[in-house]
């Protein structure tokens, strides 16, 4: 699916995180391997510390925090705010949508659309997406994309496939209405057939929890988990990655008529390093230009290591210049988006802790 | 045969392969070497295989024979 987008820009991203860090060898006694075997893994996979989140906290608790901050320091009106996007698969309750429940804590106007989405690795950009559509309507003329996940609480600490790698966070993007002459390409794709390479089993309504998926068992690997849940099909993952994201990339890149040296960054959703590293070689990008650093130092926080990798690596730069770069999403569901835009000039990046 | 044997031999860290053992057989044999394995062919081979698929060999050699004929 090639998406065309006109006079869209982004304006602002704020990325919140927990200041709770964990380093990967104080968790090492939880797994069932040698410490040896375990530090191979952390050489390997890229792995150092990660950020998360402490006792009950909530994707509301991150993004008010960080839509407070943006209040106090006048860098966003609350009445500006048209619509309220909220990417999530940790969500507060099952109903009502978070994104209400946020629109009630920050004492948001009435006359405005509130929507909660529920997809992950590729959230961000496909928020990114609705936003972009949203705002082809007259009377939206500023939209608040909140991506936020504490998908820790879903992991389990003996899981060392998961939860070395596994980090919350938040973030706040505003984008709005270009004046300029702008164009961003997208392009989607989907597979729900491999739904099951990455998912937590129970805890919805097909197999709500109880006693019974409370249960941690073993799986052939020797990791502890029960059905309430994380798992993720590593080499499935990895496969499905290095097929599907290169193609996606040159499709992109040939709709847009955009050279891959053009580029100057390609910001993609962080799984870990190893599996950025040799995506970027098969893509054909010098390493690079495919920062692949946010796991190791604040874990995999789904959708938001793209908004995570943007603040940690660009920072500043974007406040100043404007740069063209391809970010890409790619995950759960199965799916896989990308999108090829110019971005900087921005009124802020940073990030801020919780 | 001898260049992919030797990639296999410093992933499972061996300096003698055996080609008669599965890969379940070696003592580093564990999810982290399946996926280096998994890497390596994506890489080097141009093919994409599950660790499922790994697992089913009967014997290094007789991977090693598969991937060859099938390689690009």
């Amino acid at each position: 699916m090639n998406l065309k987008f006109h006079n869209k820009k982004i304006t602002g991203i704020l990325t919140i995180l927990p200041a709770n860090e964990i380093k990967f060898e104080d968790e090492m006694l939880n797994y069932n391997f040698t410490a040896a075997k375990s530090l191979k893994l952390k050489m390997a996979m890229g792995y150092d510390t990660h950020r998360v989140v402490e006792g009950d906290t909530c994707v509301s608790d991150l993004c008010v925090h960080g839509m407070d901050y943006l209040f106090k320091n006048n860098l966003l009106a609350k009445d500006d705010i048209d619509a309220l996007i909220l990417v999530t698969q940790s969500p507060d309750h099952i109903m009502p949508p978070t994104s209400n429940i946020i629109q009630g804590r920050l004492g948001l106007k009435h006359d405005m659309i509130c929507l909660d989405i529920n997809q992950g690795c590729a959230g961000y950009v496909l928020g990114l997406v609705q936003a972009f559509m949203l705002l082809e309507q007259e009377c939206i003329r500023k939209v608040v994309l909140l991506n936020a996940d504490v998908l820790s609480r879903k992991v389990s600490k003996r899981d060392r496939n998961s939860n070395p790698l596994i980090g919350d966070a938040a973030s706040v993007t505003v984008v709005e209405k270009d004046s300029c002459d702008s164009e961003i390409f997208g392009n989607i794709r989907m597979d729900g057939s491999r739904a099951e390479a990455l998912m937590i089993p129970a805890g919805g309504f097909r197999l709500p929890s109880s006693a019974e998926t409370a249960v941690m068992e073993e799986d052939p690997n020797g990791n502890f988990r029960s059905r309430d849940h994380l798992v993720m099909k590593g080499d499935e993952v990895f496969n499905f990655v290095q097929q599907e994201v290169p193609p996606m990339i040159e499709e992109l890149l040939q709709f847009s008529s955009c050279d891959k040296e053009d580029v100057s960054w390609y910001l993609f959703h962080q799984p870990n390093k190893f599996m950025l590293n040799k995506l970027a070689d098969k893509i054909g990008i010098q390493r690079e230009k495919m920062p692949a650093n946010v796991v190791e130092k604040f874990g995999n926080s789904s959708g938001v290591t793209i908004p995570v990798n943007i603040a940690y690596n660009l920072g500043d730069t974007l406040l100043r210049e404007h740069v063209k770069v391809c970010m890409a999403g790619f995950g759960v569901g199965l799916t896989w988006a990308s999108l090829l835009l110019d971005i900087g000039k921005l009124q802020f990046n940073q990030i801020i802790n919780f | 045969m001898e260049e992919l044997l030797e990639k296999l031999a410093e992933i499972l860290e061996v300096d003698e392969l055996d080609g008669v053992k599965k890969f379940v057989d070696f003592e580093e044999w564990d999810s982290l070497s399946s996926l280096s394995v998994i890497a390596m062919l994506d890489a080097d081979y141009k093919m994409s295989m599950s660790n499922k698929e790994l697992l089913a060999y009967p014997s290094i050699n007789a991977f090693c024979e598969d991937v060859l004929s099938r390689k690009k």
